[in-house]
């Protein structure tokens, strides 16, 4: 039985006048409550903010109305900083986009030894708190007494230094450590979604290997790829942590670490050119996006058809080897490294000081005694929870409503789901900050878990969109035909077709944007009360209060989360598809 | 308008003092703070124990809770200045830097707090006036690996880091931006001048903003010297090759300020527990964590590790009202 035929079996007929009725109002009405909840979400906000940009002073100050913020922008120093923010966010993505649909290609489909540990081991970076990666980097490859350069200098018997991570190499090298994982779990369920037919064809037509993945497998991966290329850059552009830790002390600005000192750096926070440089950031990734639909734009990347298909891996023999060495080397350089750093201070006194006497438990047993870090843990794991499945869910629809209908509209709605992605984290804190603080007190969600669960809604849903848009893309139309033709509504073909084949990959998103509110701080912040403290907040104060032992105790313990989930998930995909 | 302001509060911190309230006057402050039952400080201290000590020493005295919303200082004056102009009047306390604190009286977001009884202890050259209390210091030195700086390499004077040896090896915070570092600049650059810093800038120093990991930077050799150095990290740091030395021209401070927010719902609460803040005890707190007490009689009761830091002479502290123009000199010199 193919996988089309079991999920479309068995659908219950509806009855026509309910059907009828659902057909003439339940489009505008679903159409309205969704541009309305996006409008809310995103476009509320991100007026706060235009005002914000074009105001002399923030919302509820009196001031004037001029353009001196974008006017700020016109210097060198600013063209400087886009320069370099846009440089490094380019090459970071291209070097993580070769070598995650590289991983994705060896996890997916070939027969490498142990690809179903090595999925779990090679995504792990992605989940590790950045503070605590960049500190593990700040020691293993400082010039003067870093592990690496230390150990070459013993094996070398040279002063020389191999590696220097205070510089623009270092700040690429820390940024991949997360885009990489994050683009390959965005593609490697494309990867294994793929009906072999057209390959095999290609194959049989005399074309090589090499040939089969860059003319035909790559070209079908292009809506996932270039879905994931473009969310990374853009995220690239937003990167804070690698920026500000091996940028800064040694010049290097981006458009993230000038905003930040606008608004904490001086006596008098500047809102206004710090709203205008984000505004200035949204411009150029809007470009980036038109970009991407125009070179997308009229074609067919279907390979999920009503058709059975049985998903197979390539036989790479004696080569197998290699890809399997290629992952450990990738798991050794970004798990093993850092995460050993970390576990390994975790045990001790003072994080990089490995020394017999200063064993202990007692980073732990604070952690496990801290009343702030379970109550943040609970309110956290709640609105991640929640926050992932409503985001998803809110995901699926607005990518069905983009991807699969012709309905007037549909445009404005992807537009306005993208919007958060575009705004830099940190402004558009402050713009739910403006935004709830100022809606009337009749309506309980500032200061409130409402306000946190709300903010992580509207800055998951990019992220839920493009998941679920790439997933459905890949399926052809002719399942969902077959399923109103048999009777089913449109709620029952959106969940018993599409959401049902497109589940492996709206389940990454899920885990995806559950530890994205894990480690979501810029918004967090400016919305928690007591009360409703979060976990990023909990590991902020831990971390100024002088204690990163503590914060890498939380990290290890979020990994072991990841694990945990990814098991799982990964136990329940190998038991529907059986055949990888 | 501004001057004519700040006349007015000199003139009422000293009334201040002077109108200490009589034991009666006061109880029915405590009865109305304790009838109230809650009080919510904005604190821009995160994670610090020691401020919950102080606060949960609070709480058990007189049985009102707390609750602190921890954040930046930035962050803590955005909230409180979007709140009020919603009309969402939440918070009673406001816990932040001098400068924040300065800024946020100007534009309108705190209240007199009336007489506070414990503020005749405050000493010179800490100050409260009608609005502000003076909570704790934080008092800023010079930081060395031990193992890299032998005891007669010390610095001695600010200016022994002018010493071409230290060339490219002083690990700094930023002088350009909000924090120790602006207010390291400032003061030595009122002490000794333009030419201090010229000097100093050729000397490469290296600027990053994450303190707590520059502080274990040094700790691990990759830098002799840290600058400028909070003394209450010390504490956090015992058992690492550190050493604070505060020198012979005395240290920078930086003071934090108690202030009461406009139309706090907890007024009673927020006046008793700036009044508890100043004493001995809560102070002790604090000065054993390494800030130094605002009242006098306490540096000499401190752990003595820290006493002798903490009885250093204060060298001075940073200007709000010139702040912005310090922070774009520094730029000009430090490019």
């Amino acid at each position: 039985m193919t996988v089309a035929t079991r999920v479309a079996a068995g659908l219950p007929q509806r009855s026509t006048a309910w059907s009828s009725g659902v057909a003439r109002y339940g489009r505008p009405i679903g159409l309205a409550a969704l541009v309305l909840m996006l409008g809310f979400l995103t476009v509320y906000p991100m007026a706060m903010l235009l005002y914000g940009s074009l105001h002399s002073t923030p919302p509820g100050i009196p001031g004037t109305f001029n353009i001196d913020g974008y006017a700020g922008l016109l210097t060198s120093e600013t063209l400087i900083v886009l320069a370099n923010t846009v440089g490094l966010s380019l090459i970071k993505t291209i070097l993580s986009l070769a070598l995650a649909v590289l991983l994705a290609w060896i996890i997916a489909r070939t027969d490498t030894p142990g690809r179903g540990v090595l999925e779990v081991l090679i995504t792990l970076p992605f989940f590790i708190p950045p503070i605590l990666t960049a500190t593990a980097w700040a020691m293993l490859g400082n010039a003067q007494v870093g592990t690496i350069n230390l150990a070459w200098r013993w094996l070398s018997g040279t002063d020389g230094t191999l590696i220097d991570v205070y510089s623009y190499g270092g700040v690429i090298w820390h940024m991949m450590q997360y885009s990489t994982p994050f683009i390959f779990l965005f593609v490697v369920d494309a990867f294994r979604a793929m009906d072999p037919a057209l390959e095999e064809s290609s194959r049989m037509s005399g074309a090589s290997r090499w040939q089969t993945f860059w003319r035909i497998t790559f070209v079908l991966m292009l809506p996932v790829t270039s879905s994931a290329f473009i969310l990374s850059f853009i995220r690239g552009m937003e990167s804070f942590e690698s920026a500000v830790f091996f940028g800064t002390p040694v010049g290097i600005n981006v458009i993230t670490t000038t905003i930040y000192n606008s608004i904490t750096q001086r006596a008098q926070p500047d809102y206004q050119s710090a709203t205008a440089l984000g505004f200035a950031a949204m411009a150029l990734m809007f470009v980036l996006l038109v970009l991407q639909s125009r070179m997308l734009r009229g074609k067919n990347f279907a390979t999920v058809t009503g058709k059975g298909y049985a998903p197979n891996v390539t036989r790479l023999g004696a080569l197998r080897w290699l890809t399997f060495a290629i992952c450990i080397a990738f798991f050794l350089a970004t798990v093993v490294l850092p995460i050993g750093q970390l576990l390994l201070s975790s045990f001790f006194q003072f994080f990089g000081f490995y020394q017999l006497d200063m064993l202990t438990l007692d980073h732990y047993r604070s952690v496990w005694r801290n009343r702030d870090f379970w109550t943040s843990f609970g309110n956290t794991l709640l609105l991640g929870v929640s926050g992932a499945t409503a985001t998803m869910a809110l995901g699926a629809i607005v990518a069905y409503v983009t991807t699969r209908t012709r309905w007037p509209g549909r445009r404005l709605i992807d537009l306005l789901a993208w919007l958060p992605w575009m705004m830099p984290g940190m402004v558009l804190g402050i713009g739910f900050l403006w935004g709830f603080a100022s809606l009337p007190h009749a309506i309980p969600i500032y200061g409130t878990l409402w306000a946190l669960l709300l903010a992580y809604l509207a800055l998951g849903t990019p992220v839920a969109v493009r998941v679920a848009s790439a997933a459905y893309q890949q399926i052809a139309a002719d399942i969902e035909e077959c399923s109103r033709v048999h009777g089913a509504g449109w709620w029952q073909t959106l969940w018993r077709i599409l959401v049902a084949l497109a589940w492996p990959a709206l389940a990454v998103g899920w885990v995806l944007i559950f530890f994205g509110i894990m480690r979501e701080l810029s918004a967090s912040i400016l919305l928690y009360a007591p009360g409703t403290e979060v976990l990023s907040v909990t590991m902020l104060k831990m971390w100024s209060g002088g204690k990163p032992e503590e914060v890498s105790v939380v990290g290890l313990l979020m990994l072991a989360m990841v694990l945990l989930f990814r098991w799982l998930q990964l136990r329940f995909l190998q038991r529907r598809i059986r055949t990888l | 308008m501004l001057r004519r302001t700040f006349v007015t509060l000199a003139a009422s911190a000293a009334a201040t003092n002077a109108n200490a309230q009589t034991n009666g006057e006061w109880q029915q402050v405590v009865d109305a703070a304790k009838k109230e039952g809650k009080l919510v400080i904005y604190t821009a201290t995160l994670g610090s124990p020691y401020h919950k000590a102080v606060v949960k020493a609070f709480e058990d005295k007189y049985g009102i809770r707390v609750e602190m919303l921890e954040a930046r200082a930035s962050e803590v004056r955005e909230r409180v200045r979007i709140e009020q102009a919603a009309g969402r009047f939440v918070g009673d306390l406001h816990h932040n830097g001098s400068t924040t604190t300065w800024l946020m009286m100007r534009d309108g977001n705190l209240q007199p707090h009336g007489p506070i009884p414990n503020a005749k202890n405050i000493v010179p050259p800490y100050e409260a006036d009608e609005v502000r209390i003076p909570a704790e210091v934080i008092s800023y030195a010079l930081m060395v690996n031990r193992n890299l700086v032998k005891p007669n390499d010390e610095p001695k004077s600010w200016k022994d880091i002018l010493d071409p040896r230290w060339t490219g090896k002083i690990l700094s915070d930023d002088y350009r931006a909000l924090g120790g570092g602006a207010v390291f600049f400032v003061v030595t650059y009122d002490a000794f001048g333009k030419e201090f810093h010229e000097k100093l800038a050729a000397q490469k120093p290296v600027f990053s903003r994450d303190i707590a990991n520059s502080e274990r930077r040094v700790a691990r050799g990759e830098y002799p010297i840290y600058i400028p150095f909070s003394l209450q990290d010390y504490n956090q740091l015992k058992g690492l090759p550190i050493k604070p030395i505060v020198p012979a021209e005395g240290r920078p401070y930086v003071r934090f300020d108690l202030a009461m927010l406009k139309e706090a719902p907890h007024p009673n609460a927020a006046r008793l527990l700036m009044n508890f803040y100043l004493e001995p005890e809560q102070q002790l707190v604090l000065a054993n964590a390494g800030y130094n007490p605002v009242v006098g009689g306490v540096v000499e009761k401190v752990d003595p590790n820290l006493r002798p830091l903490l009885a250093t002479k204060a060298m001075g502290t940073t200007v709000p009202e010139r702040q912005d123009a310090m922070l774009e000199l520094a730029k000009q010199i430090y490019k």
